[in-house]
């Protein structure tokens, strides 16, 4: 009976729960638990913004004003290249996980417990959205306004928009995507490819390719028009009207806190009905119980 | 007192406890959308109106008071729609305005002071706290009318927003002599501080041949300031509506 018990377990549980279950301290909505993911991924990308800013303190007057000269080369240029290269590669593998592994359990059933926690990851996967778009839309641009206005137009590539353009915009791309498919395959019961593809996602994942592609034409268009710059340009505007697109992303919040009170629902129905067929909740109570008779 | 049905129902659903909603949720939803509101209305008004908003001799009255209301009520309405929809808080313009305060308190610090030199009192940013709080104050006031707050909630807006940065900027008004002109601090700042790529002769602000305008220019600015906030208010009304509440729960089966 026990071993019939972690049979039925076995093909239910998914990695998070079956590795953090037993853990204090890393439950489902446990700070160190299913909120890691917001912890980390938020930290993660402030940190590498400060970096490249600490970076650009030390070079940016002595070797990011010419970029024909060979302290840019070693510098921004160098910088350049080991973004486009680690941002690619990291997308890529990223994505990759996310569709192999996704395959694998997409339709396996889960406990309340999992899919909570990954209501949880997916809200940091988002959280994470915000601060790479925060960090696209105003830490960086900021510094374009500041460095474009006082110091020289230069080239496509200058110590401002070596880490906005060719960093934190295709990451923008990067994360909105893989959390599309972090929601396609970990959360089957919101964003089940059975039924289409999000609006939501579309508009936000627009938001990050537009912004990519209107990258191109700011710098045709400064390369155009007269250099000389002030910052509210019309060609600047749709920079703007892209970054609204955006606004899909309180739609994510809002559809998964739907599927969070459908759970806490399902939850208290099987603790009405505990014999209720079909519930998983309600299974897995019994199955709780029987076990506790077993041993 | 009599206590009515509804009010106690409302009450226990308020006091109910969850097995797995508790308050991180909360915390987590407040603070990492902040990073984004913050992020979404600065770069709408650095990219409408930046220029106006950099620079204290670029604080005119007669462009500075009409493109940065506009701009900068744009994410604020659109924040003041969700936050009403789904809680009925009267709080999306002044969160906004906090979240884009820090957001661009940052940047004009860390990027305008520390990398490019400027002092603070030259490229302090214009704030909207005070224009946030008296907007938001009259939508509970018309109980959740976006139609009037667009046009009573915009014009406290823009008015309690000259009023909130003229404090700060009338000390950069006092008059100097300069080259034998009399000047005004400000634009000692902006001659001093060189932008070596925006030339002198790029400079909208105070255009006009009726200078002085009996000195009225500012109420007139005021006026229209008013009317581009509202289209500004309902620009951002159509962003809440239609980019962040009408996709929920909403799929597209053929792609």
């Amino acid at each position: 009976m026990a071993q019939a018990v972690q049979d039925q377990e076995s093909r239910t549980l998914s990695e998070g729960e079956g590795r953090q279950a037993n853990k204090p301290g890393r439950g489902p909505i446990d700070w160190l638990g299913g909120w890691r993911t917001c912890l980390v991924g938020c930290t993660t990308f402030i940190l590498l913004a400060i970096a490249i800013r600490i970076f650009q303190q030390f070079t940016a007057w002595t070797d990011g004003i010419d970029a024909s000269s060979e302290g840019f080369a070693q510098t921004y240029r160098a910088l350049y290249y080991a973004e486009v290269l680690a941002a690619t590669i990291g997308t890529l593998v990223w994505w990759g996980y996310l569709v192999r592994k996704g395959r694998q359990l997409v339709n396996r059933e889960v406990s309340h417990d999992e899919e909570v926690r990954r209501i949880a990851v997916f809200w940091g996967l988002v959280g994470t959205t915000s601060v790479i778009l925060y960090i696209m839309a105003s830490f960086w641009p900021n510094q374009d306004g500041a460095w474009h206005q006082t110091a020289v137009r230069d080239t496509a590539l200058t110590p401002s928009h070596i880490p906005m353009f060719y960093l934190f915009f295709p990451l923008g791309i990067t994360i909105t995507v893989g959390t599309y498919l972090y929601g396609r395959y970990w959360l089957p019961k919101v964003y089940g490819a059975e039924k289409g593809f999000p609006w939501s996602f579309l508009f936000l994942i627009a938001a990050s390719v537009t912004e990519m592609a209107q990258v191109a034409m700011n710098e045709w268009g400064h390369s155009l028009w007269i250099t000389e710059e002030i910052f509210a340009v019309p060609f600047h505007w749709p920079f703007v009207w892209y970054g609204w697109l955006a606004s899909g992303i309180f739609a994510l919040w809002a559809e998964t806190a739907i599927r969070l009170f459908g759970i806490e629902k399902e939850v208290e129905d099987a603790a009405e009905n505990p014999a209720e067929v079909g519930t998983f909740g309600a299974r897995r109570e019994e199955h709780e119980a029987i076990e506790a008779i077993a041993s | 007192m009599a206590v009515d049905a509804k009010t106690l129902e409302l009450r226990e659903l308020v006091l109910k406890k969850y097995r797995y909603i508790d308050r991180k949720w909360d915390l987590v939803f407040w603070v990492t959308a902040a990073f984004v509101v913050g992020a979404a209305a600065d770069i709408t008004k650095q990219l409408f109106a930046g220029d106006w908003d950099f620079w204290t001799d670029w604080k005119d009255r007669q462009w500075w008071p009409i493109i940065t209301p506009f701009a900068i009520i744009i994410i604020g309405s659109a924040l003041q729609y969700i936050q009403w929809l789904a809680w009925r808080f009267p709080t999306g313009m002044t969160y906004t305005a906090v979240a884009f305060w820090f957001c661009t308190l940052v940047g004009r610090w860390l990027q305008w002071g520390a990398f490019v030199y400027y002092p603070m009192n030259f490229v302090w940013p214009a704030t909207m706290v005070a224009a946030a709080i008296f907007a938001d104050w009259v939508l509970l006031k018309t109980r959740g009318s976006f139609i009037l707050t667009s046009i009573i909630g915009s014009a406290l807006f823009t008015i309690a927003w000259w009023i909130s940065n003229y404090i700060p900027l009338a000390g950069l008004l006092q008059p100097a002599v300069w080259m034998d002109r009399v000047v005004t601090l400000a634009d000692v700042q902006g001659i001093e501080y060189v932008r070596s790529q925006t030339p002198e002769y790029l400079r909208i602000i105070e255009h006009g041949s009726l200078r002085t305008f009996l000195g009225e220019t500012q109420y007139v600015a005021f006026a229209f300031g008013t009317t581009i906030t509202v289209v500004g208010y309902w620009v951002g009304q159509a962003i809440a509506r239609g980019l962040a509440i009408w996709p929920i729960g909403r799929f597209l089966k053929k792609w």
